[in-house]
Order: structure tokens, then sequence, then C-alpha cells
């Protein structure tokens, strides 16, 4: 192949050719400028995909599939909790008409309900929207459970919502729940290099490793969490969860 | 390709993991080339950004070219980046590489190498910034000129008269190796395969080689 000129492409059109030609097949010894932009556009060197799985932890976190399943008790946002709560509430109502009492029951100081703790206990422990939990049935049968309690132990009051609302574990205890706050508070860029600090060693423990504190705090709230809800439910509460970082996280543009 | 593509987007959104991936391996090698042109050394986190903003913006991705929506990304983590540096990396001109590329066809089969591939884009970043940015988002994204012009916010043909301009200069960067005087260049670091002469930041004329070879300046 002649070089058209003196110093490579004649015109903007010859450009455009050799530029759209840079991916197509490698040509066989051509010019110097048409190997360099074949080099330049050439396939995948191995550690240029050296990232493949930060981003693919990135994008299971941000599917909010509880990415921390290893790590027992898995940490949840309080509103999730509340919801959780308000629908066993619902569930206990439903299916049992005594529970009447339970609804108005906001707190329960001592986790009086042996078997709805269990379920809701089993709930984090899903692994994702696409399973089919088995929360729908559990949810029923801890309504079920839940309604002979109010009446037995001490003051009717405090049996309803304890179940889904109280005995679950403690999220994340609040010295790693306020590092996660502080980390997630940073702009992107800082936070890779803030982990190295001290400050947040525990956290970085905690998650597993520097590299999977975002989906440790990110990815904190199992979909599963709720003990009710049937599958177009947890579908609903994934895609609320995907909106919800935007405004806590500042950095969405 | 472009029908897989989409089909793999659309799997993605439905929070596949292994469309996702695949989105990932066709995309990162150039999205981190053309990342190195903008920021260099800090290409792999900007590029770990963008990744983790393209998983969570990718629900709201609505369709249009995937390439370009992740390269604006891209863009835009660079941009931000570059502003809390204050500066653009000081781009050295390497001179093994140029000496690679530019010699005769006989060597022409490493150019298919990883060698090969870290020299061409070390040349391309000689050039002027915009001249460069076109020559990436043309040649290694592969976008086309009104594409790569969306992701920049100019028109298309800026992002082709820019582009020219840059190969034009290249072209002539190479030819002035071929006829061997790189190695004699002022200031040369010549030996070693990594040898590269300082240079001032890149607003300046591309490389101390090439400066007069430029009919299409305008």
């Amino acid at each position: 192949m002649n070089s058209p000129g003196p110093a490579g492409p004649a015109d903007r059109a010859e450009s455009d050719r050799r530029l759209d030609a840079a991916r197509a097949a490698p040509p066989a010894g051509g010019d110097p400028l048409a190997r360099l932009l074949a080099a330049a556009a050439a396939p995948a060197t191995g550690d240029e995909l050296a990232g493949e799985e930060r981003a693919l932890a990135a994008f299971r976190a941000a599917r909010a599939a509880p990415a921390v399943t290893e790590r027992a008790p898995a940490p949840r946002p309080r509103r999730r909790l509340r919801i959780a709560a308000a629908l066993s509430g619902l569930a206990a109502t439903a299916v049992a008409g005594v529970a009447f009492a339970a609804v108005r029951l906001d707190h329960g100081p001592e986790p009086v309900v042996p078997p709805t703790s269990t379920t809701a206990g089993t709930g984090p422990t899903g692994t994702g929207p696409s399973r089919p939990a088995p929360s729908g049935p559990a949810g029923e049968a801890s309504g079920a459970a839940a309604s002979p309690t109010p009446p037995s132990p001490t003051p009717p009051s405090s049996a309803g919502p304890p179940p889904g609302g109280h005995p679950a574990p403690p999220p994340v205890d609040g010295k790693l729940a306020g590092q996660c706050r502080a980390y997630l508070a940073k702009p992107e860029g800082q936070r890779a290099k803030a982990l190295t600090k001290p400050g947040f060693a525990d956290l970085v423990a905690a998650a597993g490793g520097a590299d999977r504190v975002e989906s440790y705090c990110r990815g904190t709230a199992p979909s599963a969490a709720a003990p009710t809800p049937p599958e177009p439910k947890s579908k609903k509460s994934s895609a609320d969860e995907d909106r919800r970082p935007g405004p806590d996280d500042e950095d969405d543009d | 390709m472009t029908a897989e593509l989409n089909e793999a987007v659309a799997a993605a959104q439905a929070g596949d993991e292994e469309a996702f991936r695949s989105l990932y391996r066709g995309l990162q090698p150039a999205l981190l080339r053309y990342l190195t042109s903008l920021v260099g050394a800090d290409a792999e986190d900007v590029a770990s950004e963008t990744w983790l903003q393209i998983s969570r913006d990718l629900p709201s991705f609505t369709g249009g070219e995937f390439r370009a929506w992740a390269v604006t990304i891209a863009r835009n983590r660079a941009m931000d980046h570059l502003r809390r540096q204050r500066r653009r990396p000081v781009v050295p001109v390497p001179v093994q590489a140029l000496n690679d590329l530019a010699a005769d066809a006989d060597t022409a089969d490493r150019a298919g190498e990883a060698i090969g591939t870290e020299s061409a884009l070390a040349l391309i970043r000689t050039l002027p910034p915009a001249e460069a940015e076109a020559v990436m988002l043309r040649a290694v994204v592969g976008l086309d000129a009104e594409t790569a012009g969306r992701v920049l916010g100019r028109r298309a043909g800026a992002v082709r008269t820019a582009a020219h301009r840059g190969l034009r200069r290249l072209a002539a960067m190479l030819e002035r190796a071929a006829e061997g005087a790189p190695q004699n260049a002022p200031g040369a670091v010549g030996e070693g395969d990594r040898g590269a002469v300082r240079q001032r930041p890149r607003t300046d004329r591309p490389a101390p080689h090439a400066p007069e070879a430029e009919p299409a300046e305008g």
C-alpha cells in the first residue's frame, strides 16, 4: 500500500476509512500507520481484564443481591426491618383473628416468640431475588404461629411486631454502620484510598477485604429479608433498592 | 454484533451476571486504553469507578448505544479525576515504541503483540488531547464520528477533523522514525526498551520529531 502523501491520509474521508479499519482484521503488513492503528485496537491483553471480578462484585452489589451471605449476621437497614415488621404484623392479623391486639404494638422489648423469630432468621440467608423464597408460606406460618402467643405471655401488647422486627440479629454493630456511612459518603475516587487508613481497618476486616467493602456496605439488604413477600413483591422491593442508594450517595451524574 | 450487544445489555439489566461479564470483557480493554489516554497511570482506578457506576446505573439505561453510554460515563469520571488532580499527566515520547512501529513490514507481526499495542497507544497519547481523544474513540473504542461527537459534545465534523489531524501527525512521526531520525533526537534516552524522552505537557506540539509535517493544520 502506498501512503497517499508525505504524511498519512490525504483527507478526512481517507482518515475515516483507516479509523474504521483499525478494529477490523489486522493488516497483512500494511503501512506503519495501519499497523499502529490495528495494534492500538488489538484484542485484550491479559491484565487489561484484571478488574473483572471487582466489576462483577459491583454489579452484584448493585443488584442488591446479598453478596455477603457467608457472613452470618447479614446486616440490614432499618427501613427494611420496619417493612418486614409491618408485613408480618399484617399476616398475623389476617390469619388469626385474635391478633388485633398485636397491631398496635410498636416495640417489643423482649423477643417472646420463638417460632416466628426462627423464620425471620432464615429470611436473610436467601441468596437473592431470583430464588423463589421459601418465605411466602413461611410468612403465613409465622402469622399462624404468632397468633396463639398474644394471650399467653405477659403483656398481650408485646407479641405482635417483634417477630419481624427485633429478634433479628442487630444490623451491623454501630461502629461498622458508622464506618459504612462514612465510607459511602466519600467520593468514589477517594474510597479505595480511605480504606487503607487505620480508621477503616475494622470495616475492611468485617467485609473480608478492601474490595468487598463496597458490596458489604451497599448490598447489605438481602431482598429476601422480609419474611412474607411472595415473588413479585420481592422483585419490586429490590427495584426500590436499586433506586434507594441514589440520594444517599451524592455521586450520580 | 449490535444485536448481540443489545441482548447482553438487556440480560444484564435483568440481572444476568454472565451477560454483564461479557459486556465487561467486550468493553473494558477499549475503555481502559481510552482512559489511559486521558488520565495516564490512574486509568485502572478510573475504570473501576466507571464500572461501579455502570453497574449502578444500568437499570436506568434506556437503550441507544451502550458503548457510547459507557464511554460517556468513563469520560465523566476521567474529567472528575483530572479536576481533582488539576493537571493532565505528562506524556513521555516513547522512543522505542516509535522505532518498533516505524520499522519495516518484516517486523509487522510484532504489531499484534502486547508490546505493539502499548507502543501504539503510547504514541497516540503524545498527540494533542483533542486529537488523541478523537483517534481513540474512533479507532479503539470503535464509535463512528457522530457518536464520538455526542460523547465529546462536539460536532461530528469536528471529530473527523481532529482524528484526521491526529492520523497525519502519527504518520509523520512514523515516517521520520523510519528515516532513522529519532535515535538522534535531541535529548533522546534512546537505549532500553522503555526509553523515553520527557516532554512538556501535551498541549504543545506532539513530538520533537514531527513538528512541521502538518499541512492539514489550520
